[in-house]
């Protein structure tokens, strides 16, 4: 079985938003809406940290952190169960996604959601470019939508286009059920969490807080379970231990 | 089963939305190239009829990322970093993802355009700026028009009052074909006066740097071991699109010290933050130069043989002892040491080690003579970090941990951002960490940053001026200033501006260049989009967008050749700045230099590259060069050949004459004569969402990022009465500007923020640069838009705010100046 996931690693995240535009360009998605968020953890206002200046010269405790938030693709998806249509449904390979033709706009699904992952399409979509943009149609008036996990790409053996777009690595999506995978390796290995754990909505996406990972191993476009041999990205030393999470650690 | 319902319904919807698109809001016919509708989107089959064109993205940011430009159906579908021929420079940031938000703009310029009450007869120059209105006029008659009165002006003035401004809005060809028609026309152009500060500091020690400071290529990022990265976000600015090569050093080990007056993603990923206060960093390097020889961590063995620390200075005079001083053989210019274990002054030549004294007074030829570190040692002996600790704003004990992980761990420096240099005496503090690096021996290694200037690479070409062409006139930009004023002989009557929004935005006191374009009888400007700078234009000059364009660019900070195809015709009437200049030039009586079809001119451009072809490159898009992965291997490029940590040749400051460096402050001051009644420094640091003013009506940034705002600590905001989100009054005595008031904690009290590169229109009143200033110091004419000072108000009650009170999110899109609009 293939169980689809995400880490994202926040050590390396640096709230540039690279993914959230390719997200928006990739998936059609409308001006005015946003499958992905990067959210600040610090202060009220984006890109502001928590805590006061160090005026006494001191490190200081300011702190900020960014969230990337998008649908989190829980195993125990709240949305799924609130449906009345079952337009929100879990595929196989664990992608929460929504049958658009079926998607009545009730938005039951939005107010389930503990995420806030979803949008919902008041007004006709609008986009830059007039026939739309990206590898995906452009979803009509009065339905719900979200992050598909470019499941529109996984078909072709891409990775998903936030994934492709992050400059800093940070995201490494693949098979939680292969326990070799880099998503696998690297929930076991680093400090994960889940968002909101105690709601028990077991989302496929983990967030790295702590120790920095080496990140997604690989440069090019296609999603790891396609490479015949998933490279390292950094040779390992002679006698240090791999960084990877590889089965030397 | 629904999803093969769905297509014929959704593909329907596709095709209606592009007559809907909001392209076409404003009445304009600005789907004119785009409204081929008749093709029905196979909609399960967008990801094989993709094709794929070879990009790269080339505004001022010095990234030059190559990119995957995927095309379907004759348009721009999305953008995505491209794996060029070296795979791990992979690399895009956020706004180079977002081309198609650039090319199919609504702000682009779509006709040639005249300022409807200008003629050669009667310029009316007062008729420039917000209230301008243009009419729709041919290419032929524009192009008549600029060229016409150059001809006019060449005659009634001189050549050189012609004045040929090209910005950095879009590196490619474009800027070799326009000065080599100034070169021919022999106009006037300008040379920077912008973000040359540190960089020509630090050369008078290492004799490289002009637009910052060099360092060795990304890819060694890793083998550092400790990283002071200093007056730079650079996770926001210039490691954005390859962020990885940092974070995988810091993911390896290496230390990073953020040296940052204002907590960001950078200092927030940092071992170890110093705060120090804003204008301040000279006197903290002289702190850790202190540091470095009272804990004896200095690097002996480098100082010997690469530097010159053991250099004799006589006391008398401040030169260096000469061996013409001490020897009959001598010469004016070898310096002289002391050699140790043979007890007699030798010659100091480069790249040599000796037994050489590093410190000490002696007597030679009748002169006393101290050596180099010793002057040093002296100077910086009243800069414990103990005793400038309140000065500098950062705990005595953290700037020598600083300097122990530095001069301890490993190779290592200072990163540079451009913050510094945007202060009035920015270049002492290049001067200063220059010797820093070369006291704990970072240069020449694999693993040292000596800079924040990535080594790269870039195609040679033989491609330039016309062989006896008369040249250009040459101004710093604070020259053209006066030029324009009318302080220049012979006077500049015209400017024909190129991929440039300086005079109405980017420039510091905005209110005096516009001023000036009074005394000239024509603005031309070409550009993509209708900048600010257009709004002052007399004739305007619609720039085909770089995805529009086939071309080619060097990578300057990674080592590629790069090649670029047109994904389609430039869209309504725009044309290639080539074009336009070929045009020009037929008219003006040069046709015979310049080429007509661009592919030729691409191969005539090459013809000098021995190292790939052209053919290879426009199917490879990146070629791979070889470069240098590590730079300051060989001898320094000084009258020495040693880094010259003393500079007998130094200029002089305030009266100050800086052999060492001297810490100097200009309105940073806490004593400036504006402190009172303008206390708080005034910073306009690089955002993420702009490069400079490029990609200010880039919708997908101005939905996360809408309007201008000032960051300010909450301490200062609620002194002055101001609540977060509140409108306030920026103002000092040059002009004001009002934004929104952001709370930010990462500002030191003192200390506010508003990104640059926001256009005029963007503000509910005034402008950043209304308030910074055109003050340079004595040496390096290079402006200090931080070097600042502000008080803050709340704004008047009576304030028009419309334009951003509107709560729908993407209707702010309908109000942009449509390029074409007349009205």
């Amino acid at each position: 079985m293939t169980n689809y996931g995400m880490v994202i690693d926040q050590e390396r995240c640096i709230g540039c938003h690279s993914c959230a535009v390719a997200c928006k360009d990739e998936n059609n998605v409308s001006m005015g809406q946003a499958w992905n968020r990067i959210l600040t953890t610090g202060g009220e206002n984006i890109d502001t940290p928590a805590g006061e200046y160090p005026v006494d010269g001191g490190d200081g405790t300011l702190s900020m952190q960014y969230q990337p938030t998008a649908c989190q693709h829980c195993e125990n998806a709240p949305c799924v169960k609130v449906c009345p249509v079952n337009a929100t449904y879990t595929r196989e390979d664990g992608i929460v996604e929504i049958d658009y033709d079926k998607c009545m706009g009730c938005r039951y699904c939005m107010a389930a959601c503990p995420y806030n992952a979803r949008v919902f399409n008041y007004d006709k979509p609008e986009t830059t470019a007039p026939k739309g943009t990206g590898n995906v149609e452009q979803r009509e008036r009065g339905v719900v939508e979200k992050c598909t996990f470019c499941s529109h790409r996984l078909d072709e053996g891409l990775d998903p286009a936030c994934t492709i777009a992050c400059p800093s690595s940070a995201r490494i999506f693949g098979d939680l059920d292969d326990p070799d995978s880099a998503v696998s390796r690297y929930v076991k290995q680093y400090e994960t969490t889940q968002l909101l754990e105690d709601l028990e909505t077991d989302p496929n996406t983990y967030y790295i807080r702590g120790e920095m990972s080496p990140g997604r191993n690989h440069l090019g476009n296609e999603m790891e379970s396609e490479l015949d041999e998933p490279p390292k990205r950094r040779n390992a030393e002679p006698g240090v231990p791999a960084t990877d999470g590889g089965e030397e650690q | 089963m629904s999803k093969r319902d769905g297509v014929t319904r959704r593909s329907v919807l596709l095709s209606a939305g592009a007559a809907a698109g909001v392209l076409g809001i404003g009445g304009s016919n600005v789907l004119q190239s785009l409204s081929d509708d008749s093709e029905i989107n196979d909609v399960e089959r967008f990801l094989q009829e993709n094709t794929v064109v070879h990009g790269y993205c080339s505004p001022n940011c010095r990234g030059h990322c190559p990119l995957d430009i995927h095309v379907r159906d004759g348009q721009i579908r999305k953008v995505e970093p491209a794996i060029p021929d070296r795979e791990e420079f992979r690399r895009a940031c956020t706004l180079g993802q977002t081309h198609l938000h650039r090319t199919y703009n609504p702000n682009r310029l779509k006709y040639p355009m005249k300022r409807s009450d200008w003629s050669p007869e009667n310029p009316n120059p007062q008729g420039r700026g917000p209230d301008a209105e243009f009419e729709r006029i041919e290419w032929s008659e524009a192009l008549d028009y600029v060229a016409g009165e150059m001809d006019r002006i060449r005659e009634e003035y001189s050549p050189e009052s012609v004045y040929f401004e090209l910005g950095s809005g879009g590196s490619g060809i474009n800027g070799t074909v326009y000065s080599r028609l100034a070169n021919l026309f022999g106009g006037t152009m300008m040379s920077w006066s912008i973000d040359i500060n540190v960089g020509l500091g630090f050369r008078r020690i290492t004799g490289a740097g002009y637009f910052n400071t060099p360092t060795n290529m990304r890819t060694d990022i890793k083998n550092a071991d400790t990283i002071l990265i200093w007056g730079g976000n650079v996770f926001r600015s210039r490691l954005n699109p390859d962020a990885r090569f940092l974070l995988d050093a810091i993911e390896g080990g290496t230390k990073i010290v953020g040296i940052d007056p204002v907590y960001n993603q950078t200092t927030a990923k940092s071992d170890l933050w110093l705060p120090v206060k804003p204008g301040k960093d000279i006197h903290l390097v002289m702190g850790m130069i202190h540091t470095v020889l009272e804990e004896d961590l200095e690097d002996t063995e480098f100082l010997r043989e690469r530097t010159l620390a053991p250099a004799l200075v006589r006391t008398d005079t401040g030169a260096l002892l000469k061996t013409g001083d001490v020897f009959p053989d001598g010469d004016d210019e070898t310096p002289v040491a002391y050699d140790a274990d043979a007890g007699q002054a030798v010659a100091l030549e480069p790249e040599t080690y000796g037994e050489y004294a590093l410190r000490g007074t002696f007597e030679f030829g009748g002169h006393e003579v101290r050596t180099a570190l010793t002057e040093l040692e002296e100077t910086a002996s009243d800069y414990a970090p103990e005793d400038i600790e309140e000065t500098i704003g950062v705990d005595a004990d953290n700037v020598r941990q600083a300097v122990r992980w530095l001069a301890t761990r490993g190779p290592g420096g200072v990163m540079t951002g451009l913050g510094v240099d945007r202060y009035v005496y920015g270049h002492v503090f290049g001067q200063a960490y220059a010797i820093l690096l070369a006291l704990t021996g970072d240069y020449g290694r694999s693993g040292c940053v000596t800079g924040g200037r990535f080594a790269g690479s870039g195609y040679r070409s033989d491609y330039g001026a016309v062989e006896g062409s008369p040249g250009t006139r040459r101004m710093q930009q604070k020259g053209i200033l006066s030029a324009l004023q009318g302080d220049a002989d012979p006077p500049l009557k015209m400017m024909y501006t190129q991929s440039s929004n300086f005079v109405a935005n980017q420039l510091p006191d905005r209110q005096q260049w516009i001023d000036s374009l009074s005394n000239l009888d024509l603005v031309a400007v070409a550009d993509i989009h209708h900048t600010p700078t257009v709004q002052h234009a007399d004739i305007v000059l619609p720039a085909s967008h770089w995805t529009e364009r086939e071309d080619i660019t060097g990578a300057g900070e990674h080592p590629h050749a790069m090649y670029r195809e047109p994904v389609h015709d430039p869209l309504w009437e725009s044309k290639s700045d080539h074009w336009m200049i070929a045009e020009l030039a037929d008219r003006l009586g040069y046709g015979e230099h310049f080429e007509r079809d661009r592919t030729t001119l691409l191969r005539k451009i090459l013809e000098g590259e021995d190292r790939f072809t052209f053919e290879e490159i426009r199917e490879k898009g990146t070629i791979h060069l070889e470069t240098d992965e590590i730079i300051f291997t060989d001898e320094f490029n000084t009258p020495s050949g040693r880094l010259e940590i003393y500079d007998e040749d130094a200029p002089s400051e305030k009266g100050v004459s800086l052999e060492l460096p001297v810490p100097l402050e200009d309105r940073t001051a806490d004593d400036h004569e504006l402190a009172d009644e303008y206390p708080l420094l005034f910073m306009q640091g690089h955002s993420k969402w702009r490069i400079h003013s490029q990609w200010a009506e880039n919708p997908m940034m101005r939905e996360i990022n809408p309007e201008p705002r000032i960051d300010i600590n909450p301490q200062d905001a609620k002194e002055r009465g101001i609540e977060d989100g509140e409108y306030v009054r920026v103002y000092n005595d040059r002009g004001e500007m009002i934004v929104k008031a952001k709370y930010n904690d990462a500002y030191r009290p003192g200390h506010v923020n508003t990104d640059q590169g926001w256009w005029g229109e963007h503000y509910i009143a005034g402008h950043h640069n209304n308030l910074t200033h055109t003050d340079v110091s004595e040496t390096i004419e290079n402006f200090a838009f931080y070097d600042t000072r502000v008080e803050i108000e709340p704004a008047p009650e009576d304030l028009d705010t419309s334009k951003y009170d509107d709560p729908t999110e993407t209707d702010w899109i309908d109000q942009l100046q449509h390029g074409g609009d007349t009205a």
